[in-house]
Parts: structure tokens; sequence; C-alpha cells
């Protein structure tokens, strides 16, 4: 799992403006179902699978992408507009 | 829009000695993400990139939360 140092240098690499996280124990990962398994010869190696999750201010999830589909973006941010819209309108 | 929180976790993949080994005998074991929408979404805590405590809960009543998982860091992927 990448550590925060070199989330640090990613994040200054590409000059983002959100937290980007480190999962080094596995925690989130397995609580959240996302490390995929893959047996080479005899060792089982464990990685996370690409996935977006949008959760709402409640803690509800109210999206699960995952997969090749999952690199892009823009469905998951078009749930979290509505959502905005929906909150806005209460 | 500005009122949504976006947060990454980046996460790495195999050592090199397995990437190497890809072409030989491989299984995947394929697993879904096993949340479901309507689910309550597990808190966690975890270390940002500026090694401050995350901590999903600490949202809750005030963002929504957009988490995009990551398989490498200064990859496409």
């Amino acid at each position: 799992m990448d550590s925060p140092a070199a989330n640090a240098a990613f994040a200054k690499q590409i000059n983002i403006k959100f937290p980007l996280l480190s999962d080094m124990n596995k925690k989130m990962l397995t609580a959240y179902g996302i490390l995929k398994g893959y047996d080479v010869q005899s060792e089982t190696y464990q990685w996370a699978q690409r996935a977006n999750i949008v959760i709402d201010k409640n803690g509800i999830v109210q999206h699960v992408e995952e997969g090749d589909s999952a690199v892009n973006p823009n469905n998951a941010l078009s749930v979290c507009t509505d959502l905005h819209k929906k909150q806005s309108t209460k | 829009m500005k009122r949504i929180v976006c947060a990454a976790l980046l996460l790495a993949a195999l050592p090199s000695s397995a990437l190497l080994t890809t072409s030989a005998q491989k299984t995947e074991q394929a697993a879904k993400v096993s949340l479901k929408v309507g689910d309550t979404a597990p808190d966690f805590t975890l270390l940002s990139d500026q090694w401050k405590t995350v901590k999903l809960s600490d949202f809750k009543g005030k963002k929504n939360v957009f988490l995009a998982v990551y398989v490498l860091a200064f990859t496409g992927g």
C-alpha cells in the first residue's frame, strides 16, 4: 500500500487539493470488501480494485462502481451533484 | 459542488517479484465490492498525505464524501 510520503509526492505532482489517504494495514479495504486476491504459483497476493464510492452526509452509501469503469469519475460526480441538489432544496 | 469532499485512496499493488510471474499460472479470486447502495458505510480512520488523521465520521452531518480507490500512485490506474 502506498505510504503517506508516497501519496504526498503524488499529490504534489498532480497538484490536487483533496486528501490522499493511505490504508497501510488494509483495514478499510477489508471492511469495504475492496481487496482482490490473486493466486500466483503458491502465493496469494491482495490489492485493491479500482472503485468509486459516494457516501452521503448521513453515512449511507449512495453509489458503488468498481473495476475499469471506475477509472472514469463522471458517474460518481453526477451522483454527488444530484445529492447536493436534493439536499439544497430541503 | 463546492460542498463535496473528495478523498482518494492510493493503494500499492503487488511486489515486483509477483508482477514478473504474472505470465505463470495465475488465478483471480474474484471479489465484488461488498458494499451496496443503502448500506451504512463502515467508519474508517486513515492517514492523509499530510500525515493527518482523516475519519469518515468527521464528515457525518456535514458533507457528502466521494471515495476514489486507486491501485497505484504515479500510474494511470
